[in-house]
């Protein structure tokens, strides 16, 4: 965990939320600094959109408190809490054009017009969307209708940006397009924003932090390329990168020359970074390694470990090709570039560097 | 090139079999047509046989009437018999027609449908958007109050009315109407608004309007359909209703069905055919009108609000 953030902009200290005799949150901490970019990052069902209608006010609490702005909005309304929402759905009012949308909260506000006017002048040229103000949601696609429902929450003038799966509901292309325009958003008007989504690539792209969720429970909280090269656990090491994570089974040797085993495979463990004492007791494992840290041929020599094997199954993927093959009995993915002409049955010998790859213990699941 | 060498190929292949190919050809005299087409063609007339009889017998003098031959058109049409039901008809003391029932009819009709659709699309919104504790308890109460029958409550409700001292006028049937039609109509806002996407309702919570705000703003200008449905119930239900009439109110303020009652069942003096069935279709004639008027409308807002339950 990182240290404590002197004033953090969202606190949530000690979150719990029940429906009934279901716990979908659990005792949860997060604070988020000034100008961060979170994503709350799971699996659907893991509690990352509850917590963000709690953070929201859209929720009642089961227990806790909820602080913006070094604020106790625990029992304020959404209005008051100093937030913006971007919805999945868009959420845009069917009857409205795209101007009174806009508005609409800060005609509920009584804002005065001329103010009104100059805010929405501002988000639409943020946004780019001035030629669609007379337009009802109807007339607009997906892309507008998401850009829209960003600048609702833009005009608010709020402190903390929420989104909700905003680009779940796009199609590809545009979806990567929008990402880019939201990073940019969010480098022009430095909020804060907490950002929810179940696509590892939005989160490794966007994130400052990534606080990855399973059952309600944040299992890890940290920068990007940490979680990725550093997972905590079996499940994110699983949940982050695609192609997945390899694992294999095994059992760990402890000594000071640690090394793992695995159906005639002994990979030495010098190089690995244990997590304190983790070492010390020989027990069952399991050894992940992901796809684009294997080598091939030469290359696999030069690495501290190398095996013999052949290849299974091709898949290429255009940009580069994943092959399967086996290590150890069992099945191992992993990537070469494109123009590598490899072919079922080929001889090959695969490689990687102890030091890249994670272990974690066969029982808990947890990191070594 | 092996493509283009493919689709000449596939060409010859169609030309040269001259097997099916595009728009399947459909036969207007089918078997199956004939039989759709005629089983429904006899339900209608099956159906409108009686609406004729009446048009006709109401257009046809009493001498020719005697005659028997209730399906023959008019020999000679005369309109005085709807003249008659509408402005001199007597029931009772009054003679002065179904036109008294008629406004009574009005002056029921229009405060009890709005009365009503006022509190149930309310009711419907707390309960499909704000989830309030007890919600679910609430909901099946009133829904029960839909299967009690009517005759049970008569006469404590007669009781009530007397109490508070509004029995026998038009504000009291005004409120009994309201509140029996109140099961049935919040079930049908609870489930459209149900219906609606809940982050539209999360939205305008976020921008910071309140339970009036939300359902005055974002809600009600989304709900035009399911008003039409619940108006036409009203209209048509309270407008057909006779227990209610008869028993909540006194013979100057009897709604048109009972005054209509009233005309068919007179056991003094000749029985007037045409006269009776000029009086029905007249009183059952708004009803129609509202029909035809927002049939479209009504298919399209009960299919919406039966979508989710």
């Amino acid at each position: 965990m990182a240290a404590a953030i002197a004033d953090p902009s969202v606190s949530i200290q000690d979150l719990s939320l029940n429906f009934g005799s279901v716990s979908v949150l659990q005792t949860l901490n997060l604070d988020v600094a000034e100008g961060e970019f979170i994503v709350l990052l799971g699996p659907s069902g893991c509690g990352k959109s509850t917590l963000l209608n709690c953070i929201a006010g859209l929720l009642d609490i089961s227990d806790g408190r909820i602080f913006i702005k070094g604020k106790n909005v625990t029992w304020e309304e959404p209005k008051d809490r100093g937030i913006g929402m971007v919805f999945q759905s868009y959420a845009l009012y069917p009857q409205m054009t795209v101007e009174k949308n806009l508005s609409f909260g800060l005609r509920v506000a009584g804002v005065p017009k001329e103010e009104i006017a100059k805010r929405i002048a501002r988000a639409a040229e943020i946004l780019q969307i001035e030629p669609l103000l007379q337009r009802k949601p109807s007339a607009l696609s997906g892309g507008q209708r998401q850009r829209v429902a960003i600048g609702r929450a833009l005009v608010r003038d709020v402190d903390v940006f929420l989104f909700d799966e905003p680009l779940s509901n796009l199609d590809a292309k545009l979806r990567s397009e929008l990402r880019v325009e939201i990073k940019l958003l969010h480098r022009k008007l430095e909020n804060t924003m907490i950002y929810v989504t179940h696509d590892q690539i939005e989160a490794m792209t966007l994130a400052d932090r990534i606080a990855v969720m399973r059952g309600g429970v944040i299992q890890q909280l940290d920068a990007p390329q940490t979680i990725y090269n550093r997972p905590v656990n079996r499940f994110v090491a699983g949940f982050l990168g695609s192609p997945a994570m390899n694992f294999l089974k095994g059992e760990l040797e402890a000594g000071d020359a640690p090394v793992f085993k695995a159906d005639g495979v002994s990979v030495p463990l010098g190089r690995y970074q244990f997590e304190g004492d983790g070492g010390r007791a020989a027990r069952p494992c399991i050894f992940g390694i992901r796809p684009e840290h294997i080598a091939l041929g030469d290359a696999a020599k030069a690495m501290p470990f190398s095996a013999e094997s052949t290849v299974e199954i091709v898949d290429p993927m255009g940009s580069d090709t994943l092959v399967w093959t086996k290590l150890g009995g069992q099945i191992v993915s992993f990537r070469v570039e494109a123009d590598k002409t490899l072919r079922n049955g080929d001889a090959i010998r695969i490689g990687f560097d102890p030091a890249r790859a994670s272990l974690f213990d066969a029982e808990t699941d947890s990191r070594l | 090139m092996a493509d283009v060498s493919l689709a000449t190929e596939a060409a010859t292949i169609r030309s040269a079999a001259s097997g099916p190919s595009g728009p399947k050809p459909r036969h207007r005299l089918s078997r199956r047509n004939i039989f759709l087409y005629g089983t429904l063609i006899v339900v209608a007339l099956y159906y409108l046989l009686p609406l004729y009889v009446m048009v006709v017998t109401s257009l046809k003098g009493m001498p020719e009437i005697r005659l028997g031959n209730i399906f023959s058109p008019p020999l000679e049409i005369t309109f005085e018999p709807w003249v008659k039901a509408w402005a001199t008809a007597c029931t009772g003391l009054n003679c002065d027609g179904l036109s008294r029932g008629f406004w009574n009819s009005v002056r029921i009709t229009v405060p009890s449908v709005l009365l009503s659709i006022a509190i149930a699309s309310v009711n419907g919104y707390a309960l499909a958007n704000w989830r309030f504790k007890g919600a679910d308890t609430f909901f099946i109460i009133l829904i029960v109050g839909a299967f009690i029958p009517y005759q049970v409550m008569i006469y404590p409700i007669v009781i009530i009315l007397r109490e508070i001292g509004i029995y026998g006028t038009l504000t009291g049937l005004v409120i009994v109407h309201s509140i029996f039609g109140m099961p049935i109509l919040t079930l049908l806002f609870r489930n459209y608004f149900t219906s609606m996407p809940e982050e539209l309702f999360r939205a305008a919570r976020v921008d910071g309007a309140g339970f009036w705000g939300i359902y005055l703003r974002i809600m009600l200008p989304m709900s035009l359909p399911i008003f039409v449905v619940a108006i036409i119930l009203q209209v048509t239900g309270i407008w057909n209703d006779f227990l209610f009439g008869v028993v909540y109110t006194r013979p100057d303020t009897y709604p048109m069905t009972v005054q209509l009652n009233n005309i068919v069942n007179s056991v003094q003096g000749v029985k007037e055919y045409n006269v009776n069935m000029a009086a029905t279709i007249l009183t059952g004639l708004v009803p129609l009108i509202v029909y035809f008027v927002s049939g479209k409308l009504f298919v399209r807002g009960i299919a919406a609000g039966a979508v989710k339950g």
